[in-house]
């Protein structure tokens, strides 16, 4: 065995000893609870905050918050944080057995409505910047368009919009003899494990590639650290509440409502072309979980003129925690609402890769 | 260029070949409809069986895991109403 790949297996030996490593390390604040989700505010950097609106993120139900905050160097919060902003972000919890009957309406109104609410009103500002990622992005806009008093912008990162886009998670979904409502009424949450078999079954190779990626490398401490964070959390899930994982199920992906202006959110039909704030879709070209396509249907159907898609290279969660999100990603983000705050940059329409 | 930078080399070839050959194969009906029916029909089998025990167990005159999973879940509710109602008082009050 070469000198690497023994550093490696040493490396790997200490590492087990030292058990799973630590996520979510950024100082924050509980603001607000209710029920299982908590809405967190990070601590401001010792210098204070820059003037501008908070910015909330929302991220998946059925991943924990935490991947937004990964670890030291390789959290997108902690950036934000040390640029001086003011940052909220929805903790989901936990679902326990009563939360079944949870709906959609309740998580995408009720609880982003209050988020907002929560996040306005601690920090001082009339509205938040939203960034919601995956399904929380999906989230966002469909509140965006039928709530939009305190939003004053739209953000998502790799959000599925056009649910019609011939991926494996599409078809299996639209699959016949796919029985949703047996699904739903015998597990009443629908079991993460369940839907993490899914997503490998959009590459199932991948649990081998993991393995050499990790072997071939596993000398480079900052690489392993990453790598076992981002293992931790792709572990670590959700189960979805069965009443709302029926209506995301059937109304999303096997009607494409939303893109068809036939979804409602608590008895108001939803139509994307409301959404007139600033909106930024940013879109991975090698996302096999939402196809880049299907995020980018979002810029097509709002009814604002500010409106900005970014569409970078990279996978899924890569994209969003890696090196290079810090060099290109953050940086863009940050600025992109920092002209929409009133800063003295240009406020770019871009359209990239289309 | 070593063993192992060889191996792995042919590993990612490999590797990139077969996830791009599986692909229309978990894409394609022939896998996605028995894999629904084996997942369904196993759900209707537990769904059946939750729903005999939650019978006998209701015919002792007590209630039943859904009866107070939704219990639980009406609380929820109210706590959250109660949220709500706080919010418009205080609207109320600001304006």
């Amino acid at each position: 065995m070469n000198p690497p790949r023994m550093r490696g297996v040493f490396n790997l030996a200490r590492r087990a000893k030292q058990g799973l490593p630590h996520v979510g390390l950024t100082p924050a604040d509980v603001v607000h609870t209710e029920n299982k989700w908590s809405l967190l505010r990070y601590r401001a950097r010792p210098q204070g905050r820059e003037p501008g609106r908070p910015i909330v993120l929302v991220p998946s139900l059925i991943n924990r918050y935490y991947v937004l905050d990964l670890m030291p160097a390789k959290s997108f919060v902690e950036y934000l944080v040390d640029q001086g902003r003011d940052v909220y972000i929805i903790d989901w919890g936990t679902p326990t057995a009563e939360d079944r009957f949870i709906t959609f309406d309740d998580v995408c109104d009720r609880v982003l409505r209050r988020a907002f609410r929560v996040a306005a009103k601690t920090s001082g500002s009339p509205d938040v910047h939203v960034l919601g990622y995956c399904l929380g992005g999906t989230l966002a806009a469909i509140h965006a368009a039928v709530r939009p008093e305190r939003i004053a912008s739209l953000t998502v990162l790799a959000a599925p919009v056009d649910f019609h886009d011939d991926g494996p998670l599409s078809r299996w979904t639209n699959t016949r003899s796919f029985d949703l409502d047996a699904l739903v009424s015998a597990t009443g949450l629908v079991p993460w494990p369940l839907m993490q078999a899914a997503f490998y079954m959009l590459r199932p190779t991948m649990i081998l590639q993991k393995g050499v990626a990790l072997a071939d490398r596993a000398w480079n401490d900052e690489f392993l650290d990453g790598f076992l964070a981002i293992e931790r959390w792709g572990n670590d899930n959700v189960s979805f509440p069965g009443e709302c994982y029926k209506r995301y199920i059937e109304r999303l992906y096997r009607d494409n409502a939303l893109i068809a202006d036939a979804f409602s959110l608590s008895g108001q039909r939803v139509r994307l072309s409301n959404i007139r704030c600033p909106v930024h879709a940013v879109t991975f070209g090698h996302d096999n979980i939402v196809p880049w396509r299907s995020a980018a249907r979002l810029i097509d159907v709002v009814g604002t003129e500010d409106k900005t898609h970014l569409r970078l290279p990279g996978g899924h969660v890569g994209a969003v925690v890696s090196k290079k999100a810090k060099q290109r990603l953050w940086p863009e983000l940050l600025g992109w609402w920092r002209a929409r705050d009133g800063a003295e940059q240009p406020i770019l329409i871009r359209r990239e890769g289309r | 260029m070593n063993l192992w930078k060889t191996w792995k080399t042919a590993f990612d070839a490999w590797e990139n070949n077969t996830a791009q050959m599986l692909d229309p194969i978990v894409r394609s009906r022939a896998v996605l409809e028995p894999a629904g029916f084996a997942l369904s029909s196993a759900m209707k089998i537990k769904a059946m069986s939750d729903r005999i025990t939650a019978a006998w167990w209701g015919s002792l005159g007590l209630p039943t895991k859904q009866d107070q999973e939704r219990t639980l879940h009406k609380l929820n509710t109210l706590e959250s109403r109660l949220l709500d109602l706080e919010e418009q008082l205080e609207d109320a009050r600001g304006q």
